[in-house]
């Protein structure tokens, strides 16, 4: 290679060398930054630390997180809030990246605005109301809590609540959820809630037709319909006195 | 002989880059369709890892090592460039985000393309020494001495001497750029 070329090389690359320590963000940068962090536009390392990427100590030196959500970095009361509840403060861990990305090319690759329950603490993970309005149809307004029992914290629908697997709300059984369900507790129910039943009526009943286990009514009576009745179960559960 | 220019130079320069546009946009086209683009994003790793490793030929060309059939070597530099740059053209993709980047890409790009010709001028070379071996074998030189003596005749020829002016200063070029990219993203980039 001659010496004249060796030069205009070297020269070249240095230009080059120079244009990227001028305009970073042109040269290096993966895309534009988000509208908000534009004035950091060539100042990397403001959000980068050498060899381990963008810092999250370094965000929250301007977003506190106290006040994410609620004030801007300047102190006013955020207007327009983007989540209904402000939530960063009872996040886990303070890793901001995870989900969060400021350039446009990085965003492409990323899931934005994505929200997992998963980074909330325990004791605010399970208050699904401090964050979330219960629904106002007739069946949710009738529920205090124990939203896990249908609804999983990935999606709100599909529930996997389906009463008539359990039991048929027929005419008869067209009532309020705390008639079966007392205090709102669906891990649990009563058939004794009604007028209709009794445990003097049932005991009589049932002993009547030798039926000696009928604690779980359901087992047997999956609706109203005196004629669909499923006899038997499992160990003596409904089981009919021998002959 | 038009016919020969054709088949045995112009038909196979075109249709290694020719294969290499179609394979990238390919590879493109299933990426984004198989929802897999973050793939892309790390081909450029194993890219540049097969076109540093195919730089072998160089070193033993250069004598810096003495081990290996520089014919095979050679075959392995052509495929391994020729792939690690398909590779490297995939992980760049149709984003636009940084100049640094795109500009070690067009390096590549036009590295790819000298290659080519370099490939298409060793080819002429070689038909040229083909008189050279009968001389070889009369100086008493076994097999592979024989062809290992017309093969380093051939890259030494005076066109492929040229060649390598432009080859070699490009590949400077396309190396520098690209290991200024490398060393940003292992700057900026949470690696830990």
């Amino acid at each position: 290679m001659s010496r004249t070329l060796k030069l205009i090389l070297a020269i070249n690359l240095l230009v080059l060398a120079v244009l990227t320590f001028a305009y970073p963000h042109l040269m290096v940068g993966p895309g534009k930054l988000i509208p908000g962090h534009q004035q950091l536009d060539t100042d990397c390392f403001a959000c980068h630390a050498a060899l381990t990427g963008a810092d999250s100590t370094k965000c929250v030196s301007c977003h506190m997180p106290a006040d994410i959500g609620r004030k801007t970095t300047q102190g006013a009361p955020v207007l327009k809030p983007l989540t209904s509840t402000p939530f960063h403060q009872e996040l886990i861990s303070q890793d901001c990246v995870a989900c969060h990305s400021d350039h446009a090319g990085v965003k492409r690759y990323r899931l934005q605005g994505y929200f997992d329950h998963a980074l909330l603490k325990k004791e605010t993970n399970n208050q699904c109301q401090t964050c979330h309005k219960s629904p106002t149809d007739a069946l949710h307004k009738q529920i205090t809590g124990n939203c896990a029992q249908c609804h999983t914290q990935q999606k709100w629908t599909p529930a996997t609540f389906e009463h008539n697997k359990y039991f048929v709300l027929d005419r008869d059984h067209n009532t309020t959820c705390v008639t079966c369900h007392v205090r709102n507790d669906y891990s649990r129910y009563t058939c004794y809630g009604c007028h209709e039943h009794t445990p003097a009526n049932i005991r009589r009943e049932h002993i009547d037709e030798g039926i000696r286990q009928f604690d779980n009514c359901v087992e047997c009576h999956r609706s109203a319909d005196e004629n669909d009745i499923k006899g038997g179960g499992k160990g003596d559960r409904g089981k009919r006195e021998a002959d | 002989m038009k016919s020969s220019l054709w088949r045995g130079h112009v038909l196979p320069f075109t249709v290694l880059l020719g294969l290499l546009a179609a394979a990238t946009l390919a590879g493109d086209y299933l990426l984004h369709r198989l929802d897999l683009v973050w793939v892309g994003r790390y081909l450029g790793i194993p890219g540049t890892l097969l076109i540093i490793g195919s730089l072998y030929y160089s070193a033993r060309k250069r004598k810096w090592v003495s081990t290996g059939d520089p014919k095979s070597l050679l075959k392995m530099h052509e495929f391994g460039t020729w792939l690690g740059s398909l590779m490297v053209l995939i992980h760049a993709g149709i984003h636009f985000n940084a100049i640094l980047p795109w500009l070690a890409t067009v390096a590549m790009g036009v590295n790819v393309i000298s290659g080519l010709v370099g490939k298409m001028l060793l080819h002429q070379s070689r038909q040229h020494v083909q008189g050279e071996r009968e001389r070889f074998q009369l100086r008493g030189l076994s097999k592979t001495e024989v062809e290992q003596a017309v093969f380093w005749d051939a890259v030494a020829l005076g066109a492929m001497a040229q060649w390598r002016k432009v080859h070699i200063p490009i590949f400077i070029v396309f190396s520098v750029l690209a290991l200024g990219h490398i060393v940003s993203i292992f700057l900026f980039w949470g690696w830990v």
